[in-house]
């Protein structure tokens, strides 16, 4: 049965399977349809130079990154401060095959998806493993815990010879079936990789929380003792939701290091974990849309603020210190501000935008 | 055995000054619940403040030390009261992170002024030779930091015990509505932890820079390194703060000392608390001196 949803004032579902659909409405699967198409195709008829397609591959990692987090801390609510350390660990994967085998092995170059899928497992299993305390720790112990993930792993890096004592190890360029990759299409060859990874990440994580595995995070986030009562398993749950979270931390750190070609221990710092918090934040926790909405506007925000140094380093003397401080300040100014004025983030704005169109001749 | 010693003695400075750091971090999250991620920045700030007031405009240091302490009592009471007092009932994450926006937005701050990036140090006024009893050797500057640290400790464990603000920051911290319920005004006693905590920022700031040199980024770091000794602490005991502190000190100092160098290590000082942190609290989820809260659905 159709419904028209022009008149429809509210949902009358009356089957499990309608309140399961991702689009509601054909007009909804085709505009979103329409969207992905624009989002493969700009780059053909809109070339943009190396640098600013970098910045967009960049924004992608980011957004597979921060999709993770935001199961983590927006659906599951557990505190993570060491996310960029998940990163690193799948990134380090990576890179361990290169420094073991040589950077340009045919395992490096050509079975790239099985080693992005390795490093995701990677991921997951350390972020089962770091989320184990969560069985007993609750809040701001278990925000230390992950904290002190973070710095051990920092540690780890910059001590062991063999990740070159987290010194730049290189990764060589990837094979396509049309040959190697060259230096031309780099990013735009993983443009289109990871945006199709996060097409496909973001519907499993759209679909995932339809499933009772989705529901079973929101449950023990909104009351653990509760979800326990109403037979879930909260430890178990939390373990597993570190796992998700670390899984997608995990192929983003595997992104990475094919994207840049190398990795240094300086992407993985605890600014860079505080980096990914204030996009989750900044996105709106607990909504999809925000982990796109989040990196997005983070790093455009880093980019404008580097435009921004620069033109003031004109006339002024002090120009290194400026662009040094400008950063910081921005980011917590944008940080605090959000969450003292709007504390559900973009993805809010989105909602409102979304409603207001939809009836927009009338009000309610 | 000598050497043993001299790294019990140089555990327990580094402890005493961890404690009076994190006291800072046990004030606030006493009685508001609120876990400052902006503590290294404020002691930063005071250290920085007691340089400036000291070499550029000329104050005795001891003057300017009780100037910068003033200073950033009432620095860390307008930060509560502009951008924590809205935060009041919010989410756990919201208010961790607003304190990590504050301490980037006084990063930011701080590297517009030229401490940003550059190394500075107090001026002399101690002697420069060191004590030295039965092998064991402590300077001037530990050995005043530590008296100091010990005499802030002391005071700030009687105002919490017997003077009346403490007593109504400890009802607060017990319980917000039974102690509105008797007349305590919990917004004010928020201001007031806030603005203690930045008064012992500033003096630890200031022990700290005496001992180790102003370098903006050695002194922020201690904001993060305090979180391993409050979690060890238990989060809301003073008292576990001071033990934790001292442990704390002393893992590092021995990590350090007995560990690096040998079998290839190096640079375990930094990361031993945090392992030892992760293994207390497998055992003891709420450190060593926590309330463990009774929940209820």
């Amino acid at each position: 049965m159709s419904v028209n949803t022009w008149l429809a004032t509210g949902n009358f579902n009356t089957t499990y399977r309608q309140e399961q659909k991702t689009f509601v409405t054909s007009l909804d699967r085709s505009i979103f349809t329409l969207f992905l198409l624009t989002l493969f195709a700009w780059p053909v008829f809109f070339p943009i130079s190396q640098k600013y397609m970098l910045v967009v591959d960049n924004i992608l990692v980011a957004i597979v990154a921060v999709m993770g987090l935001n199961l983590l801390l927006g659906f599951a609510g557990l505190i993570s401060i060491g996310h960029a350390a998940f990163i690193g660990i799948g990134a380090y994967t990576v890179a361990s095959f290169s420094r073991t085998l040589g950077d340009s092995h045919v395992i490096v170059t050509h079975f790239w998806p099985v080693l992005i899928l390795l490093a995701g497992f990677m991921g997951a299993l350390f972020g089962a493993i770091v989320g184990l305390p969560a069985l007993r720790l609750k809040h701001l112990y278990l925000a230390i815990a992950t904290l002190s993930f973070q710095m051990i792993f920092q540690w780890v890096i910059n001590f062991m010879s063999f990740f070159n004592q987290g010194q730049t190890i290189y990764v060589g360029r990837v094979f396509w079936f049309t040959g190697e990759i060259g230096r031309n299409q780099h990013y735009m060859f993983w443009y289109y990789i990871i945006l199709t990874l996060v097409v496909l990440m973001g519907f499993g994580v759209r679909n995932l929380l339809k499933t009772r595995y989705g529901r079973s995070l929101v449950a023990v986030r909104d009351n653990d003792r509760a979800a326990d009562a109403m037979g879930m398993n909260p430890g178990l749950t939390k373990v597993y939701a570190f796992a998700l979270a670390g899984f997608f931390a995990g192929v983003a750190g595997a992104l990475h290091a094919y994207l840049y070609r190398g990795i240094g221990f300086e992407s993985f710092t605890l600014h860079q974990s505080v980096g990914y918090l204030a996009m989750a934040i900044v996105g709106g926790l607990g909504t999809l849309n925000g982990s796109f909405w989040g990196p997005v506007a983070i790093k455009y925000l880093d980019i404008q603020m580097e435009h921004l140094a620069e033109f003031a380093g004109h006339y002024m003397v002090q120009a290194s210190n400026l662009s040094t401080a400008l950063k910081p300040l921005s980011f917590g100014l944008v940080i605090v501000l959000f969450l003292m004025f709007e504390p559900r983030g973009i993805a809010n704005w989105w909602r409102i935008a979304k409603s207001y169109t939809k009836l927009w001749p009338f009000r309610y | 055995m000598s050497y043993f010693f001299q790294i019990v003695v140089s555990g327990i400075v580094v402890g005493s000054i961890y404690a009076l750091a994190a006291l800072g971090l046990v004030l606030v999250y006493k009685s508001s619940r609120v876990a400052n991620f902006a503590h290294g920045q404020i002691i930063a700030a005071g250290a920085f403040i007691t340089f400036f007031l000291t070499v550029r405009v000329g104050v005795p240091i001891f003057l300017a030390f009780l100037a910068s302490m003033i200073i950033t009592f009432f620095l860390a009471m307008s930060v509560e009261r502009i951008f924590l007092r809205r935060l009041i009932g919010e989410p756990i994450i919201s208010v961790i992170m607003v304190t990590i926006g504050l301490a980037s937005i006084i990063d930011g701050l701080i590297y517009l002024t030229p401490f940003g990036s550059e190394n500075f140090s107090f001026p002399a006024f101690l002697p420069e030779d060191s004590l030295s009893l039965g092998g064991v050797s402590i300077s001037w500057t530990q050995l005043v930091g530590l008296m100091i640290t010990t005499l802030l400790i002391g005071a700030f464990s009687w105002f919490f015990k017997k003077s009346t603000v403490g007593i109504s920051m400890r009802a607060v911290s017990d319980d917000q509505f039974g102690a509105m319920s008797v007349g305590i005004s919990v917004p004010r006693v928020f201001g007031l932890a806030w603005a203690t905590a930045g008064l012992s920022a500033a003096a630890a700031g200031c022990i700290i820079g005496n001992i180790t040199g102003l370098n903006f980024e050695t002194l922020h770091a201690f904001g993060i390194v305090v979180f391993p000794v409050v979690i060890l602490g238990g989060l809301d005991s003073i008292l576990g703060a001071v033990v934790a502190g001292i442990i704390m000190g002393l893992i590092q100092q021995f990590a350090g000392g007995y560990l690096d160098g040998n079998f290839g290590l190096h640079g375990t000082g930094n990361v031993m608390p945090y392992i030892i942190l992760l293994i207390i609290l497998l055992f003891k989820p709420h450190g060593l001196f926590g309330i463990h809260e009774i929940e209820r659905v």
